[in-house]
């Protein structure tokens, strides 16, 4: 349980990768623009939390659907511990080394490969030391349960953020004291102050941008779809990354407008659209490019995703900037998952499949997400009664040795030509 | 002597005590984990027993097409055990947001098993001034909720009776363990487990009766056990005795435990005083009560657990952990840790639920206590 | 016009025969390292040529792992679509597929046409298919058919509860070594019941409907048949050659596009 100190951190690997795609999208005359920023802020993203320490400045790692906009305002450098371990895992094609140092740290291999992943990736040096450690039960035991073994890995303080379950005025209160228990930890921890307004600056850019993520969804619904199969990943870690922040509204603005000038040509994301599909959870991250070929080859294209896309209602109120930070985590697609599964959460997956005119629905059943595989059989019925089959693809998001593409070839073939047939 | 718990355990979940209660015309609760309040239930007038799974490891297929094979096997077991109409006696399901494992199988449960009614509890997961008044909001919904279905008022007299009547049971529990505290202790963990299994299958009223009887003929019943080593078992939920039994075969004897099924669920009492109405007092007791492991801080849990193996000195530890269960498996770095600091071996085992502890568990338990055995000489 | 179905499987390659009137033959030829070659020697033997030549005469459509890769298929198919249609043509009445094969095990919802509603399956690593089950019958030391015959003389047999193969094979060989060693037809109840279970887990998650199916090679096990039967409480359809169904299935979509017309 000792880290390793001052051994280089593999933060460069992200750096590098996102300068490839960088240069490899000007000679592509298919690229987007939105692409390049949202390369440019990854690389950005990373540049900073690299040089943080020679800058004397304040890291936070936190686990995911964490409260960043709380960070920004306080002018501390924030590290997403799941997003930077498995784009480390991905670039370096180290995700073994990862997984075997958490293992070696003492965590059972029912522990899902992220988090044994960012354990290992603490205690081997491939993530930077952080300042401190912050983390909450959103979304899964996984996350909530993981802090105190990090901070005893990097030997730093941490605060736990404990999410209420349900969404009760009660409730809500709960949270906000917690996020500014948790601000109070911070401000005596780093020795910054909160400034308030910036925080409501930030408020103000999210509330934009969640408007900005339900109108790139609303003209998702064209058929064909502008946006590719494994577009919302971006989408994804926009929010998980940068949230409020303005350049994540100038990606968010150039994506829309793209998608809106597709959609008036009629053009789509694959040059001929049969397929319209509905995704659940997230895929193998070494098959993404494999799965966007695929996607090409067939003409199947995800256009919703009910849990990571379909934002809910709600405006935030940067007059009340702490209660909109807390109100947002009820917000975010994903954290539907987390509260009970009522009447109300199934029905959103049907109105998705029927707003999106969706053929089938593909579930990654990511064999360490115990919360998430949970509900296959709850989603495939709700989805069956209105004739949209569902395939589940056992897969590992994190580890390559799971899956390999010839299997997820075969079962997505065999899909497509299910719904062909009908 | 522990014939009648046994009785109970065998019959379960239908047990003979149920079954009567019902046709009194009475209602019957099921509650899912230890952060549901128990005394509500009973005060409101319904037999509150808590849902658990087959008694053994068994086929979970039913399990396992409605949850997933990674969830928990316990998990998979109750929910089993629902669908094919085990629990089709209860009036109510109340679940709580303790685990992944939990709450999903509240969901299931409450999509795909017709139980009248249907409750969920958000459990905080500290223990903060904040937190305690969120679970008290939660616990006055919980009584709110069963008043509004029952057509009933949940008075604070039937509170303080209902206080009393559990607040009794666990004295007398912790008068049980005080006997596992001896050198030689008349009786076993193989057989605490029985009577702790009975305890959440029948009346209380009825339990504590029991009990009394077992406490008052045990020390003169010149039974006496005794073992090379004296262990505690730690980690997920545990209700097959047979798992113990065969620790205790191998020549052990298991004196001690931090067990939701067994000292977690009687250690602290509710603590009445003339500030608290009965209501903040159960809250109060609940949410600060022996921690399970999804509490925050962990130190809280593993304090205890190291008072325990003083208190009932403990020779080595077992943990056993259900796969997938994730909060203990999480945890099992650190206490490992704090166990070693104290120079208390532990054991590491992954089981299924309902383990009788064969096979491979076998082998691994008689090394763990030959190389204690190794160390006491 | 004859219509031709070819499924090459892992261990097997199967071939049917569909003429106009509905007349059936078929032949089941072990699968070599190369499907081409087993192909080719599949057909040939079905068709009684030395040296195969398919003229005008036929329309064939393949499936099976080996399928993709035959150079003189009008049509490649996915096994799925194969069973389904397959189960459609031997009982139209069927509304879920199982198919129990050498790798995997697909369990299938279909609709009155023959068409998959909907599907779950499970591949090598799970303890419910036919290499599974050979495993286990080299840990007995005794042919599949022998552990067939055994498993009706058991009532019950030990929980084997381990999900994946690996775990299952291990307590299996506990109960062989164990002293005094389980009685060997319970040990065989036992691994009877536990890929039964795993089965059973399938078709509970997609949704059970009558009538059901059982095809695939290890179909042609009547005690692992007669377990499944007991799990579902009632009878389930077993055609007589159930590990031809899904070759049986593209013979059927070939006949289809033989009536469509379609192009060679």
């Amino acid at each position: 349980m000792i880290h390793t100190g001052e051994k280089k951190d593999k933060i460069d690997a992200i750096i590098r990768a996102c300068g490839v795609m960088l240069r490899m999208n000007k000679v592509r005359p298919d690229a987007r623009e939105s692409e390049n920023i949202y390369y440019q802020m990854l690389s950005n993203y990373f540049t900073r939390l690299q040089d943080a320490k020679d800058e004397g400045r304040f890291v936070a790692a936190h686990t995911v659907f964490f409260p960043t906009e709380i960070l920004y305002a306080m002018d501390i450098v924030p590290m997403h511990t799941e997003t930077t371990t498995w784009m480390i895992s991905l670039f370096t094609g180290e995700c073994a080394d990862l997984l075997s140092a958490g293992t070696d740290l003492g965590l059972a291999s029912e522990i899902c490969t992220p988090h044994r992943g960012l354990a290992g990736a603490f205690a081997s040096g491939a993530l930077p030391r952080p300042n401190v450690m912050l983390w909450s039960n959103l979304i899964c035991d996984n996350t909530a349960k993981s802090g105190e073994l990090l901070m005893e890995i990097n030997r730093c303080p941490g605060f736990f953020i404990d999410h209420p379950f349900q969404h009760s005025e009660d409730e809500m209160k709960y949270l906000v004291g917690e996020l500014n228990s948790m601000i109070g930890f911070l401000e005596e921890q780093s020795g910054h102050k909160m400034n308030w307004d910036r925080l409501a600056e930030i408020v103000a850019r999210m509330d934009r941008q969640i408007e900005l993520f339900r109108e790139i969804c609303e003209l998702r619904k064209a058929v064909p779809s502008p946006f590719h199969t494994q577009g919302f990943l971006e989408l994804l870690t926009i929010d998980y990354l940068f949230p409020g922040q303005p350049e994540a509204t100038d990606y968010l603005e150039t994506l829309r407008q793209e998608l809106a000038d597709m959609v008036k040509n009629g053009e789509g994301a694959v040059s001929d659209e049969r397929f319209r599909l509905m995704s659940f959870f997230i895929p193998p991250m070494h098959l993404i490019g494999f799965l966007e070929r695929i996607s090409q080859e067939y003409g199947a294209v995800s256009v919703t995703e009910p849990f990571f896309t379909y934002w809910g209602e709600g405006r935030l109120d940067p007059n009340r900037p702490l209660e909109s930070v807390a109100e947002k985590s009820y917000m975010i697609p994903e954290t539907r998952m987390y509260g009970p599964l009522d009447d109300r959460a199934l029905k959103s997956i049907v109105d998705c499949a029927e707003q999106y005119r969706v053929d089938g629905a593909i579930y990654y059943a990511d064999v360490g997400c115990r919360h998430t595989c949970a509900t296959i059989k709850l989603f495939k019925d709700i989805l069956n009664e209105i004739d949209v089959p569902v395939l589940t693809l056992d897969c590992d998001v994190v580890d390559p040795t799971i899956t390999s593409e010839e299997e997820v070839r075969e079962k997505l073939e065999r899909f497509f030509e299910l719904l062909e047939d009908r | 002597m522990f014939d009648r718990f046994i009785e109970v355990n065998s019959t379960f979940p239908k047990t003979a005590h149920v079954l009567e209660h019902k046709r009194q015309g009475g209602l019957v609760f099921g509650w899912l984990c230890t952060y549901v309040p128990e005394e509500i239930m009973h005060a409101a007038g319904a037999l509150p027993v808590r849902i658990t799974g087959h008694n053994q490891e068994t086929e979970l297929e039913d399990g396992s097409a409605y949850l997933y094979v990674n969830n928990c096997s316990f998990s998979r077991s109750c929910l089993q055990m629902g669908l094919r109409g085990g629990y089709d006696f209860l009036d109510g399901v109340v679940g709580s947001s303790t685990c992944d494992g939990a709450r999903r199988l509240f969901d299931l449960w409450r999509n795909y098993i017709e139980t009248p009614f249907h409750h969920v509890l958000t459990i905080p997961r500290k223990s903060t001034p904040e937190a305690h008044a969120l679970y008290y909001q939660q616990v006055v919904q919980f009584k709110e909720r069963l008043e509004e279905f029952l057509g009933i008022q949940i008075t604070d007299e039937k509170l303080h009776q209902s206080i009393d009547v559990y607040n009794e049971s666990r004295t007398l529990l912790k008068n049980l363990y005080e006997l596992r505290k001896l050198d030689n202790p008349p009786i076993s963990g193989a057989e605490t487990m029985e009577v702790l299994n009975a305890s959440f299958r029948m009346p209380k009223e009825l339990f504590n009766e029991y009990l009394k009887d077992l406490l008052r003929d045990l020390p003169s019943s010149g039974h006496t056990h005794n073992g090379l080593a004296r262990l505690m078992v730690t980690g997920s939920v545990l209700t097959n005795p047979e798992f113990i039994k065969s620790i205790e075969n191998q020549g052990a004897l298991v004196v001690a435990d931090d067990l939701c099924t067994s000292t977690r669920y009687w250690s602290d009492p509710v603590e009445l005083n003339e500030d608290t109405t009965p209501l903040q007092a159960i809250s109060r007791r609940y949410l600060d009560n022996f921690p399970c492991a999804r509490m925050f801080p962990s130190d809280k849990r593993f304090n205890r657990i190291l008072s325990l193996v003083q208190d009932f000195k403990v020779d080595g530890v077992i943990s056993q952990i259900i796969r997938y269960c994730v909060a203990y498996a999480h945890d099992l770095p650190l206490l490992t840790e704090r166990l070693r600091a104290n120079g208390i071996p532990m054991l590491a085992l992954d089981v299924e639920y309902g383990t009788s502890g064969s096979g491979q568990i076998q082998t691994r338990v008689q090394a763990f206590l030959e190389m204690l055995g190794a160390r006491k000489r | 016009m004859k219509a031709l179905g070819i499924d090459i499987g892992s261990l097997t390659t199967k071939v049917v025969i569909l003429d106009s009137n509905d007349a059936l033959s078929f032949n089941v030829t072990p699968s070599g390292d190369e499907p081409e070659s087993s192909a080719r020697a599949a057909l040939e033997e079905s068709l009684g040529q030395s040296e195969l030549n398919l003229d005008h005469d036929f329309y064939l459509v393949s499936t099976g792992i080996g399928g993709k890769l035959l150079p003189f298929t009008q049509q490649q198919k996915a096994i799925t679509t194969c069973l389904a249609r397959g189960v459609h043509y031997l009982f139209p009445s069927a509304r879920l597929a199982i198919d129990i094969g050498a790798e995997s095990c697909n369990v299938l919802k279909v609709n009155e046409r023959g068409r998959i509603k909907d599907w779950v399956n499970h591949d090598k690593c799970a303890a419910g298919t036919g290499v599974f089950l050979q495993k286990m019958a080299k840990i007995m030391r005794m042919p599949l058919e022998e552990m067939s015959k055994l498993s009706f003389r058991a009532s019950s047999g030990p929980a084997i509860t381990g999900t994946f193969a690996v775990f299952a094979e291990s307590e299996v060989i506990s109960h062989v070594h164990r002293v005094p060693p389980t009685p060997k037809e319970e040990i065989v109840a036992g691994i009877y019941s536990s890929v039964v279970s795993r089965i059973m887990t399938l078709c509970k998650r997609i949704g059970i409907e009558k009538d059901v199916a059982v095809v695939g090679g290890v179909a042609l096990n009547n005690g692992l048949v007669s377990i499944l039967e007991k799990a579902m409480g009632f009878e389930i359809l077993v055609p007589e050659a159930p590990q031809i169904a899904a070759a049986l299935g593209a013979a059927v979509i070939a006949r289809e596009s033989i009536e469509k017309g379609a192009d060679r």
